[in-house]
């Protein structure tokens, strides 16, 4: 399965299937398509969280 | 002297970082080009004829003014590579999968969320002539962007029956001599109309349906319709004012394509009860090569009735519509080239 990582317009970045009618719906409603992370980053999400909560 | 056969055109298949720098020479490719002028540099020049005080009405000074560059276009053979270079430049959002060959899908950007606001993604422009210490023509145009583009598919034999026509600015910013060597001239994989695998337009399939063999031509633009890049800062050239962005203005999707008439034919139906559906287009080289168009929600504007070289036919003026969930139009490209627009 081909995926790639996309993040939202609000910052979340999550990763997904690779197909037009996919990638489509988010593209449509503003994702863009991110780097994939390297296995020693954390996922964005994650990341944001731990600063929030310090 | 030289033979126009002798300008030999690269431009930029990855995307500068900033509007102002300059693609580095490995995001570059060479290809031919059917257009047969070299991008024109036009420095515009003011006078003080219109100041008084001077004693008379004639014009005693020249002043610097601004670079004001025509449109340039690229005219070439639809091919995998030069379509998925085309769609991702002048749409903006592009997402690329796979590890050869690659998937690009391609879609309209949003203002509201496109990282770069209303700019799209810009690139360089090399055209020489007998690069060198003689060169003619040694320069590279920087940051030019995508204006739009036509694609244009004919009832016709050969590479002539698919052609994309590219229109592209440029600000005015340029180096001489480039400082670019030319990677070499780069083979693209072409389409012709009779690998067309998938052609529905809403509810209509015009290749294995019942209106098989109807269909004689398409043509599908874009234009972006930028707003003039003159602003306080925009930068300068050799002491003339250059643009420093490009913003799209209102854009503009059309397609227009002509179908023969049968007995049956739906398209006047379509029309007159504002039928909408999606539409589909696709052509297939290979697996390592296709492109499709797929418009997410179209209507029929007009069909007017007439002929096509003794057939009677129908030109449909399509309008496309934009779906709260799909957006309006997703461009799939599937092509061996890494790297365009990133």
């Amino acid at each position: 399965m081909n995926s790639v990582f996309m993040r939202s317009p609000e910052g979340e970045v999550k990763e997904v299937e690779a197909t037009t009618e996919k990638l489509t719906i988010l593209m449509a409603s503003g994702w863009h398509q991110v780097p994939a992370p390297t296995a020693a980053q954390k996922p964005v999400v994650v990341a944001e969280e731990e600063e929030q909560h310090g | 002297m030289a033979n126009i056969s002798e300008l030999l055109n690269g431009w930029g298949f990855g995307k500068q970082t900033a509007i102002g720098t300059a693609n580095l020479v490995a995001t570059i490719w060479r290809h031919t080009n059917l257009n047969t002028k070299p991008w024109a540099k036009v420095p515009v020049n003011e006078d003080d004829r219109a100041e008084i005080g001077k004693g008379h009405e004639f014009p005693t000074q020249l002043f610097k003014s601004h670079y004001n560059m025509p449109a340039y276009e690229l005219s070439k053979y639809a091919s995998s590579e030069f379509l998925a270079w085309a769609m991702s430049f002048s749409m903006g959002n592009v997402a690329v999968s796979g590890s050869g060959p690659y998937t690009y899908t391609i879609l309209p950007a949003l203002g509201a969320t496109n990282p770069t606001g209303l700019e799209l993604p810009y690139f360089s422009f090399v055209q020489q002539i007998r690069p060198g210490g003689s060169a003619v023509l040694d320069e590279m145009l920087v940051g030019c962007a995508v204006k739009g583009w036509k694609l244009s598919i004919k009832n016709s034999p050969g590479r002539a029956s698919a052609m994309c026509a590219v229109e592209c600015v440029t600000t005015g910013q340029y180096t001489s001599p480039s400082g670019i060597t030319l990677p070499a001239i780069s083979t693209p994989h072409e389409f012709n109309a009779g690998m067309i695998s998938a052609l529905t337009f809403n509810g209509i399939n015009y290749l294995t349906g019942g209106s098989a063999k109807q269909f004689v031509s398409m043509e599908a633009s874009w234009e972006n319709n930028f707003r003039p890049g003159f602003f306080p800062g925009s930068g300068s050239q050799d002491g003339y004012q250059i643009q420093g962005r490009f913003e799209w203005g209102d854009r503009a999707f059309a397609v227009q394509f002509v179908v023969r008439v049968q007995a049956g034919s739906t398209e006047y139906a379509n029309l007159i009860n504002l039928t909408t559906g999606t539409a589909t287009f696709t052509m297939t080289r290979d697996a390592n090569n296709s492109f499709t168009m797929l418009i997410q929600k179209m209507g029929f504007n007009v069909a007017e009735l007439g002929n096509t070289d003794g057939i009677v036919t129908l030109q449909i003026t399509g309008v496309q519509l934009y779906d709260p969930t799909n957006g309006m139009v997703t461009m799939t490209v599937t092509t061996p080239l890494q790297g365009i627009c990133q």
